[in-house]
């Protein structure tokens, strides 16, 4: 394992995998897990294990819908994609973590 | 919250299903290592290194799909279980609430599921054939006749010629003796033609069929005997096929024994046996004999069976003119002909429990409804500390759902007890004796529960889950609740549906009751009726069987307390029969109108004995016996409908000749009119009759015997003399008149009173939610009203307003009720004798009683609004 990465910060894989799928349409667990990767220049690492569950998770909450469907190399895959209630939860994920963020800076700041 | 609900029943669909689901994430996690192993295997990793380090990377699969799926599954487990709990123990906190509505539900869903079970085993099952689809019952048509048995040289030619049967049969029936013991016994006898057999698909539990050489004349005896008759007569002994029955003077050896569950033609039947086919009297095309039944080829319809035999008997009809003409065939599923009437009886009962059920679940949503807006703040403060609505709808679908499968419970038991009941009341109706609560009944009532927790349910669930953004107070509970437009919408539902079902049930009340008023126009107090065996066999040597029956009467009008005594050949008057038959008058020009009548065969001491008023000429005398095998020249009577319909234009009917068209007796002289007499049905107009004077029509008329005094001491009378004077037969079928009509008219009274209990129900719990939501709208009131009375408005004022508020609701649902009730008529048409289905005086009477009961029902609340004392009310907290 690779100890210098850190593993996605408990609580927020939802908002990620929200925010990645409004930007990028329908993808499936594998490209989410290579996206968030990739785009967070490997500072984030998703613990592919747990990727399942919380979509699963989130499909059953709403914020997402699946459907099966082919990849290019014509494998069978599971597609996920936002909904209308996906969204708002991220727009609310999105002001919480600013919340967040600002108050921990404040109080590092203040410290 | 619409989402919250379609996420708690998808996981319920996980946690029923869990298969698809496994299967689902199984192949999600497959894909993801095998993609995983691809790009390590790009950076040049080997096949078994990619794999090992993909796995690594991923975890443990396995853990992971369980936890994947345990989100599902564990979750909706652990919810619906505490759910449950706290169902039950809410409930159970609210004992008078909770038996109130498990009650209601129990007794519904209860008569419901009996009512079910009726259907189910009348109507629903297949009868007890193998592949009982394809049995039809096949009758001729004729303009000139109703009757409807079948010649057996026209059963033979039909058997021989048609392709879309399998096997045709037919049967008769009769009542012989067995004279084997020291007493002869009565017993029914059904003579079968060839392919019985094969027909019903059903084989001998012990022994065989019958073989060819037993449907010959002459050929060996044999009979089939049923399980019943094995056990009452043999006391079910094993060596059964080697005994015998001695029938008259012949023993014939048992050859098989019937399944116990074998009850065709009738459940009365003791033994089959075989007709036979080449004896030269079996050889007519004109007398009517049998009764048939075939068994289509597989893929036949009966439509297709009918034209088949159809055209059969039109290659008949050239060949044979003089008989076979003109003969229309009918073809229908046996199982219409063997229910007979009793399915729309049927339909209207389980159409009104239907209707019953609808209104115990408004009434409970209205109970629940109010109960919610008392638990409000409950649910306030769950919903406050962060339960989703979801959630909160969930649980109280849950509540609804705990409390319908307790009243489902507690209704399996009513259903069982009160299908027992339905059997010991329908014990002469059709497949009764089936009757039971078994699994399908189960299946239905757990279906019942099912729907009535999401119609009863649904509603509460919705409304407080969804109203309730935050805490309030005393106040806004008032304003919450005040109006409440949809429980008393629930409450005009229950009073329209109660009047439909009250509508319903007058009406067949009010037909009874008229028929009950009916002049029969014969006397039917005081007169028993009985019959004495024989059997067709008999006609052989016709003058016997005169002699024998003359002798009889006249030994009865001797016995003492006897006024007269007489018989009846076809039926006993009163009990509906059709016998229409075409005559001619001889007298009369050829291109006369034809005249269908009533035909009766009816001894000399006939109109005597059942008091039936001789208007013009005389009553005819006994004719002399005849001397050959033809039938003599008898004398007539007609009724005075007959002489109105047919022969008001001539000066006297008196010494006219009428011939049955087509029948086997001659032309006979009409010697008097008598007053017309509901013969055929006391729901039946008196149409015109005719009456042949003939004591013995067949070897086993009915007799009716008028006499002074109690006939329960006259039974044994009879018996007594009929053992001395015929000591080989038996006599059978012994029942005062009136009590034979009145078993003819079970049915009606059967269906009048359990629709008239189920009526009663309805409008009981009609009254209950009236009650129920008037006295909840002015305890949500109660400071309003005090605050008025305080500030002067006048008591009167109060009860008026309440009192109006009612009224807006049921006079309304009163004109509902009465569209509905001539909407749903039709189901009744047919059942109604002397009223019609839209009857003033019945709608009137029905909403007047509702009325009255839903004064009685608000009186006790508003009183109570208009006494409050406002001091008080005020100071309360």
């Amino acid at each position: 394992m690779a100890p210098q990465k850190n593993d996605v910060l408990y609580g927020t894989l939802a908002m990620l995998v929200l925010k990645t799928l409004a930007v990028n349409g329908p993808m499936h667990g594998y490209a989410i897990t290579n996206h968030i990767q990739r785009v967070s220049a490997d500072l984030l690492r998703v613990e592919e294990g747990s990727l399942y569950p919380a979509l699963h998770r989130m499909e059953q909450r709403g914020w997402l819908r699946s459907e099966w469907g082919m990849t290019e190399k014509n494998r069978e895959a599971r597609f996920y994609s936002l909904t209308r209630l996906g969204r708002k939860q991220l727009v609310l994920e999105e002001e919480n973590w600013a919340r967040l963020t600002e108050g921990v800076a404040r109080v590092l700041g203040y410290a | 919250m619409w989402h919250g609900l379609n996420a708690w029943l998808r996981r319920m669909w996980t946690a029923l299903l869990p298969g698809r689901v496994e299967r689902d994430i199984e192949r999600e996690m497959s894909f993801h290592l095998a993609e995983r192993a691809d790009e390590l295997r790009a950076a040049g990793l080997s096949e078994a290194e990619a794999e090992r380090r993909a796995r690594a990377r991923f975890g443990n699969p396995t853990l992971q799909a369980e936890r994947t799926r345990d989100v599902h599954v564990v979750r909706w487990l652990d919810t619906f279980v505490r759910d449950v709990r706290y169902a039950v123990r809410s409930l159970l906190r609210r004992p008078g609430f909770t038996a109130t509505v498990v009650l209601t539900l129990a007794l519904a869903i209860g008569a419901n599921a009996a009512v079910f079970s009726a259907l189910d085993a009348v109507l629903l099952r297949p009868l007890p054939f193998p592949a009982a689809d394809r049995l039809v019952s096949v009758s001729e048509v004729s303009d000139r006749t109703t009757t409807t048995g079948i010649p057996p040289a026209r059963l033979e030619d039909w058997r021989q010629l048609n392709a879309a049967f399998e096997a045709i049969h037919g049967y008769y029936v009769e009542d012989v003796s067995e004279t084997s013991g020291d007493l002869p016994e009565r017993v029914r006898r059904a003579v079968v033609s060839p392919g019985f057999l094969e027909v019903w698909g059903i084989g001998p539990v012990r022994g065989r069929g019958f073989t060819e050489a037993e449907h010959r004349f002459g050929g060996p005896g044999a009979v089939i005997i049923s399980e019943r008759y094995w056990r009452r007569r043999f006391g079910g002994a094993p060596d059964i096929l080697e005994r015998t029955v001695r029938l008259g003077t012949a023993s014939v050896p048992i050859i098989g024994v019937m399944a116990a569950d074998f009850r065709f033609p009738d459940r009365d039947v003791d033994l089959w046996a075989p007709v036979h086919v080449d004896a030269p009297y079996a050889q007519t095309r004109e007398s009517p004999w049998y009764t048939v039944v075939g068994r289509m080829k597989p893929g036949v319809t009966p439509v297709r069976a009918r034209a088949d035999l159809a055209a059969v008997q039109a290659q008949l009809g050239e060949r044979y003119p003089d008989t076979d003409r003109d003969i229309g065939i009918d073809v229908v599923p046996l199982k219409e002909t063997a229910v007979g009437a009793v399915g729309q009886s049927l339909w209207l009962l389980f159409g009104a429990v239907t209707v019953l059920l609808l209104i115990a679940c408004t009434n409970i949503t209205a109970l629940l409804l109010s109960r919610g807006a008392h638990r409000r703040e409950e649910l306030a403060v769950r919903q406050s500390l962060g339960v989703s609505r979801a959630a909160v709808a969930v649980q109280l679908l849950t509540e609804t759902g705990v409390l319908a499968l307790a009243g489902g419970v507690l209704g399996v038991g009513i259903a069982a007890a009160a299908s027992g009941a339905l059997r010991a009341a329908g014990v002469d109706l059709p497949r009764f004796d089936e009757v039971a609560v078994g699994g399908r009944v189960l299946l239905y009532t757990l279906a019942s529960v099912v729907a009535v927790t999401l119609l009863c349910g649904f509603l509460p669930a919705l409304r407080m889950a969804g109203g309730l953004a935050a805490l309030r107070g005393g106040a806004a509970r008032a304003q919450v609740s005040a109006r409440n437009p949809l429980q008393w919408l629930l409450v005009g539902a229950q009073v329209a549906l109660s009047i439909t079902l009250l509508a319903g049930a007058g009406l067949l009340v009010r037909s009874l009751h008229e028929l009950s008023r009916v002049e029969p126009g014969f006397d039917a107090k005081g007169v028993l009726t009985f019959r004495v065996s024989g059997s067709w066999g008999e006609t052989a040597n016709y003058a016997a069987i005169v002699q024998r029956i003359d002798a009889t009467i006249d030994a009865l009008a001797a016995l003492p307390g006897v006024e007269a005594a007489a018989t009846s050949g076809w039926d006993v008057p009163g009990v509906p029969t059709q016998w229409h038959t075409t005559f001619e008058v001889v007298e009369a020009s050829t291109d006369a109108r034809p005249i269908v009548a009533e035909g009766r065969a009816v001894s000399a001491e006939y109109f005597r004995t059942m008091r039936i008023p001789v208007l013009a000429g005389e009553s005819c005398r006994r004719a002399p016996p005849p001397g050959g095998s033809e039938p003599p020249a008898y004398e007539m009577m007609v009724n005075h409908a007959f002489v109105e319909r047919y022969l008001s234009d001539r000066p006297s009917p008196i010494g006219l000749h009428l011939r049955e068209v087509d029948g086997p007796i001659p032309a006979s002289r009409i010697v008097g009119v008598v007053g017309d007499a509901r013969e055929r049905g006391l729901d039946q107009e008196p149409g015109p009759t005719v009456y042949w004077c003939m004591s013995a029509p067949n070897p086993m008329p009915y007799f009716v015997v008028h006499a002074r005094g109690d006939l329960g001491a006259l039974a044994p009378s009879v018996r007594r003399l009929m053992k001395e004077i015929e000591p080989l037969r038996s006599v059978y079928e012994v029942a005062p008149l009136e009590e034979r009509i009145g078993d003819a008219f079970a049915e009606n009274r059967l269906r009048m009173l359990l629709l008239a209990l189920f009526a009663t129900t309805a409008l009981s719990l009609a009254c209950v939610g009236l009650y129920g939501t008037l006295s909840y709208a002015i305890s949500v009131r109660r400071r309003e009203v005090g605050l008025r009375l305080a500030l002067g408005a006048p008591r009167r004022g109060i009860v008026a307003h309440f009192l109006a508020r009612v009224a807006w609701v049921v006079a309304p649902a009163c004109v509902l009720g009465i569209v509905l009730s001539f909407a749903s008529s039709r189901l009744l048409s047919g059942m109604l004798y002397g009223v019609s289905p839209s009857d003033p005086t019945t709608l009137l009477g029905v909403v007047a009683l509702v009325l009255a009961v839903a004064t009685l029902a608000v009186l006790v609340p508003v009183t109570r609004a208009a006494l409050l004392e406002p001091t008080k009310v005020l100071r309360d907290p």
